[in-house]
């Protein structure tokens, strides 16, 4: 009878294994199905020639450019911010604070990771409408906006997993450098946070998908259907969750919705290099960290 | 002839949340020998040692009452005044645990690991005191080939040695020692407390233990806990 229950577990498991694998490679089929035939050069660059449109001579205007290099410029200024604040504000937690501020601030965070996107994205609105008033119309919606809204979403979880990756160092390393003579300082630069950074990075991964796919939040902020490259950090932007959203609920014939599939299969292709390029950093890190 | 006293407590008394731990314990231990303490599970062994290199401060929910005197530079100290740095002590007193603990790091850069967080930078001072704290625990003759490769890729008898080689790189003058063959198999334990006789001249040790014949075979000193009472055999 035992044994049936725990072939039944076993079976599924990999059953609901399965079901996830198999729904991943039927959207990836769906999205390849409909989006496959407008993945070309020119769904990028539309009729501008490719190296006129990274150099940023020229503007494109029928393709997703402007949508992929405003994504990434989003990804980078949003953890420019959030990275630095969020690690540090992890080492606060982990091994400065204590007793009831501890829990109060664990309770903070975890209301601010609970806060949905789109109450960031009005929270970053309010920002814009309230330095507009201040500067005297100088600052509307922007990319810094939207990257200090995006910061705000995905910085309870950098906090968090900074600070559970170096909560769960093992005791006994943790101990290893005060005994010999370590400060404080010393411990958690050179012994807790090269141990922990595994961890944190994968929280930053999180943290960029997050930042990637976001829509509720830069539609508030600053994104717009056509703004090209934007040439400041006060510009508005395109993006790729954007287009495709924007696509998707006003397009023009099967051709522009084919268009927004391809996007759809860009987005998916950007997430996974990011991916793929922090894993690498990953081992990297972790190599450079402890064996320097 | 009586050996000089190194460590001496007064009437000290420890805490953990609320609850006390150590009592009252007036102890003289004396300086290059080797003191065992024995006692059953959680009667406030380790917790002693914690009391001699302030280790105790690390955690949460403890205190201390009483005076820990000890003899350091030539001149008795209070451990806990706040003249004395407390990263400073535990340069001069050191601790093995009973896991071996080498760092996610090459077996050199363990080794030479104090002498870092002391900002010692001279590269050929490093160099030289890490080949002789090696050598002074018998593992530099099988690592002088592989010092690049990860501590932990060792065995457990080399790994508490090299442990011991990092906490002797500084030359501490007292070396605390808990249960420090108690992971170990019994040919690595016997290296382990050769070692440990041949550090007499140089530092004081004190050392817990669950090994009666461990005791009597390297032991200068036997003192008994119980319920953090301690007694002197």
């Amino acid at each position: 009878m035992r044994k049936l229950f725990e072939d039944c577990i076993t079976i599924l498991s990999w059953f609901a294994g399965l079901l996830l694998i198999t729904a991943l490679l039927f959207l990836v089929a769906y999205l390849v199905y409909r989006g496959g035939s407008s993945l070309n050069v020119s769904l990028i660059f539309g009729e501008t020639a490719a190296l006129d449109a990274l150099l940023l001579k020229r503007q494109v205007f029928d393709g997703i450019f402007p949508a992929i290099a405003g994504t990434l410029l989003l990804i980078i200024g949003s953890m420019f911010i959030a990275i630095p604040v969020g690690i540090a504000g992890g080492i606060y937690m982990a091994e400065y604070c204590s007793g009831a501020i501890k829990s109060l601030f664990n309770l903070l965070f975890d209301i601010l990771a609970g806060v949905p996107s789109i109450i960031i994205g009005l929270a970053g609105l309010l920002l814009t409408i309230f330095l507009n008033r201040h500067f005297q119309g100088q600052i509307a919606t922007c990319l810094l906006v939207s990257c200090l809204s995006l910061a705000l979403l995905v910085l309870p979880y950098l906090i968090r997993t900074t600070q559970t990756a170096l909560e769960t160092v093992d005791p006994v390393i943790r101990k290893t450098a005060p005994v010999l003579g370590a400060s404080r300082l010393q411990n958690i630069t050179l012994v807790l946070l090269p141990n922990a950074i595994s961890d944190i990075i994968s929280g930053i991964m999180l943290a960029t998908g997050r930042c990637a796919e976001d829509t509720a939040v830069i539609m508030l902020t600053g994104a717009v259907a056509t703004a090209g490259v934007p040439h400041s950090i006060f510009g508005q932007y395109e993006a790729l969750p954007f287009y495709i959203y924007y696509i998707s609920s006003q397009y023009n014939g099967p051709d522009e919705l084919a268009q927004g599939f391809g996007a759809a299969i860009i987005l998916l292709i950007l997430c996974t290099g990011l991916l793929i390029s922090a894993l690498w950093i990953q081992r990297r890190l972790t190599t450079m960290l402890l064996y320097r | 002839m009586e050996a000089p006293m190194k460590i001496k407590t007064q009437s000290l008394c420890f805490y953990y949340r609320g609850k006390q731990v150590l009592h009252d314990i007036n102890l003289q231990l004396p300086a290059n020998q080797i003191t065992a303490i024995t006692g059953p599970s959680g009667s406030g062994k380790s917790t002693f040692l914690m009391t001699l290199n302030r280790l105790w401060e690390e955690i949460d929910g403890c205190s201390i009452s009483g005076n820990v005197t000890m003899a350091l530079d030539g001149q008795l100290k209070n451990i806990h005044d706040p003249s004395i740095p407390v990263r400073e002590l535990r340069r001069k007193v050191g601790m093995v645990f009973q896991q071996p603990n080498p760092l996610p790091m090459s077996i050199y850069k363990n080794a030479a690991f104090p002498l870092r967080l002391a900002h010692i930078n001279d590269k050929s001072r490093i160099k030289e005191s890490v080949e002789s704290v090696l050598k002074q625990v018998c593992l530099w003759d099988e690592v002088k080939d592989r010092l690049d490769d990860d501590g932990r890729l060792l065995s457990g008898g080399q790994q508490q040695r090299l442990c011991l080689a990092r906490a002797l790189v500084l030359n501490p003058e007292v070396l605390l020692l808990d249960e420090p063959t108690s992971s170990l198999d019994p040919e690595a334990s016997a290296a382990i407390e050769e070692l440990l006789l041949s550090l007499k001249s140089q530092c004081t040790l004190i050392m817990v233990s669950h090994y009666q014949d461990q005791i009597k075979r390297i032991a200068d000193l036997h003192v008994k806990v119980l319920n953090g009472r301690f007694h002197i055999e």
